[in-house]
């Protein structure tokens, strides 16, 4: 079966954020208003920091996107005692809002904050899309996962997904993932740099397995012990 | 040495009005938790950096509790120390209202409090590497022990001394089970600890056995029963012990921690935005001032001296609590090595919300209420001058007041 990872180049990272407005566009993810903003209690499931480093004139600011790292030895599923987050055989974490309690415990326990509680009801103009994403609704027969639910509910811990509906759909079908005119992530599709590259980690021919070998590459918090499968370049 | 149990006649207006103000009280935070029910948990101080507030803070402070009310009571019906025995009842009694009220605040804490059920299906439906899903074996068991405990204690039956020890093992059980729920986390310095559990349940017993302390002497004086001077004396000493273990254990592993290269977290909760809770609660009200309080030679010998540095070291372990949650998740997490600029570098806030403080208020009142109504219908307070009692007789009315105050909140 297949690893999916996925790899960010930082040298051609431009900070632009279209990756995390394709994330929420596609994931139908909850806006938040300015004032749950300040209080933390909006939704991301990719957000993107920026690190500076030293002061004028010796200054560096370094330009992170952060999805969900799809750790190897996730935290998060360790702690979750509805068996909400788990992990499928492909190596992607994932959430099922049917089952999760809301205890938010995976919260505490993931390092990279990538998990966001739903602290509302979705308000219908604001963002109901049943029409999201586009091609798969429930009665989508090769449907395995919780996703995609036409409307949210609150009170469930939620995450990225490296848009597996995509590649659920991608597979079903017989299309190529990862390569440049198959299917790919939504945050990866919008990059405009060209930095992100998604793939099968185990399958040597793949875009992401020739970068790894030929560039230096790098993941966030190695000292946890995680192994992430999502990857960085350096800058 | 036999002692007999009567219940109070609760048909003063005092009792009454005591009665009328938890049950507004609690009222109030159900109606509060209805809201925030149907509202979403937006309406808490809570947030997705400080995802666990207040009422996981009250949780792990009641659970403790009821641990060291069942130590307590293990006193009496496990090493058969007769002297204790007017508060035994009174200890059962608390260590299951206690753990009631623990399951109150975790259940209403959930953010889908109907799939509740999922956390007792034992591995079924649960994941049971999760210590989160293990407590849940725990908190069950312990309840049904303590009902079945506190049972056999009112009819004096002779199970009492083999459930006794079943279940002041198993409170301990329950207690580090809830110090690994925390001190397994890696991601959260402050909580990361192989010393928590340990650490929880030492916090665990000078809490309860101080509670027990001040919550028994305000029943039984305004209850006008006989109190044991001698007693409480030596309750206090018993204080001291578990006190200095406590800090014993505090000091080494925030030491450990200390120590290393990384050492951000514990600089954090000693130095940074939350250090008066470590300081000024934890160590100050926690530790010292009971522990000069029962040391001094003076004041560590009267029954009102007891009282106040019980009260104070209740204050100061409820301290410690929120020095594990507070601090231990606001403390921001480093992605990556540099200052993380924006709202993803920033410590995370905590605003005191009305709806979950009244939710706190009203837990804390709805216990209350349950106390005050198992002194009325059951037989746990000492029959009036049934013993020998030296009783201290000479105290002012508003202190009275005020510990009955605390006693009928906590």
């Amino acid at each position: 079966m297949a690893k999916w990872g996925m790899i960010i180049d930082l040298d051609k990272c431009v900070g632009c954020q279209a990756c995390s407005l394709a994330c929420k566009s596609e994931n139908n993810v909850p806006h938040g208003s300015p004032h749950e903003w300040k209080r933390h209690q909006d939704l991301y499931w990719h957000k993107v920091i920026a690190v500076t480093e030293g002061e004028y004139p010796t200054v560096n600011t370094q330009i992170i996107p952060m999805p969900c790292m799809h750790c190897e030895h996730p935290p998060c599923v360790n702690v979750c005692p509805a068996k909400a987050t788990y992990q499928r055989g492909d190596g992607i974490v994932m959430q099922n809002f049917r089952r999760c309690i809301g205890c938010r415990y995976c919260i505490i326990a993931c390092p990279y904050g990538s998990r966001n509680f739903n602290f509302k009801d979705q308000a219908d103009e604001e963002y109901d899309r049943p029409d999201l994403p586009p091609d798969l609704d429930l009665s989508y027969v090769g449907h395995i996962g919780p996703w995609p639910y036409p409307r949210r509910t609150r009170g469930v811990v939620e995450k990225c997904t490296y848009c597996f509906h995509r590649i659920d759909q991608a597979l079903e079908k017989g299309v190529d993932i990862g390569s440049p005119d198959g299917v790919v992530p939504a945050c990866v599709e919008a990059c405009p740099a060209e930095a992100r590259f998604f793939g099968d980690l185990d399958d040597p021919e793949s875009e992401v397995s020739r970068l790894l070998a030929t560039r230096n590459s790098f993941k966030l918090r190695e000292e946890m012990s995680t192994h992430p499968k999502t990857i960085y370049l350096p800058r | 040495m036999q002692l007999s149990f009567t219940p109070i006649k609760g048909t003063s207006r005092k009792y009454k009005v005591l009665v009328a103000v938890l049950a507004v009280l609690a009222l109030t935070g159900i109606v509060a938790y209805m809201v925030s029910y149907l509202e979403g948990l937006r309406l808490w101080g809570i947030n997705n950096s400080v995802s666990w507030g207040q009422l996981i803070t009250v949780d792990i402070f009641f659970i403790g509790l009821s641990a060291g009310s069942l130590v307590v009571s293990s006193l009496v019906y496990v090493f058969g120390q007769e002297r204790y025995k007017p508060i035994g009842r009174m200890a059962v009694f608390m260590g299951l209202l206690l753990m009631i009220g623990a399951m109150v605040c975790v259940l209403t804490d959930l953010g889908r409090p109907e799939k509740m059920w999922r956390l007792f299906m034992y591995g079924y439906l649960s994941n049971m590497k999760s210590m989160f899903a293990v407590n849940g074996i725990f908190y069950a068991g312990y309840i049904g022990l303590l009902v079945a405990y506190l049972a056999a204690a009112l009819a004096n039956s002779k199970l009492t001394k083999v459930i006794a020890p079943v279940a002041v093992l198993w409170a301990i059980l329950v207690h580090m089970g809830t110090g690994a729920i925390f001190g397994f986390i890696e991601t959260r310095g402050i909580m990361y600890s192989p010393l928590k559990p340990v650490e929880f349940i030492s916090a665990a017993f000078a809490s309860g056995l101080a509670l027990v302390m001040l919550l028994s002497y305000v029943t039984l004086k305004l209850g006008k029963r006989p109190i044991s001077k001698d007693m409480y004396v030596s309750l206090g000493r018993m204080l001291i012990v578990l006190i200095i273990v406590l800090v014993v254990l505090v000091v080494t592993d925030k030491l450990t921690h200390f120590y290393p290269p990384a050492r951000e977290s514990v600089l954090f909760l000693t130095q940074g935005p939350w250090s008066w809770i470590f300081w000024g609660m934890q160590v100050t009200l926690g530790y010292v001032i009971p522990l000069i309080i029962l040391c001094h030679p003076k004041w560590g010998k009267t029954v009102k001296g007891i009282m106040i540095a019980c009260l104070i070291c209740v204050i100061g372990i409820f301290g410690e609590r929120m020095g594990i949650i507070f601090p231990g998740l606001s403390q921001p997490l480093q992605y990556y090595p540099g200052e993380i600029e924006g709202v993803w570098g920033v410590r995370g806030g905590f605003p005191i919300m009305p709806a979950e403080t009244l939710m706190t208020v009203g837990i804390f009142s709805l216990l209350g209420l349950m106390y005050v109504l198992g002194l009325k219908f059951l037989q746990l307070l000492p029959t009036a001058g049934s013993e020998g009692t030296a009783d201290e007789g000479s105290e002012a009315t508003a202190e009275q007041k005020a510990l009955a105050a605390e006693g009928g909140t906590t």
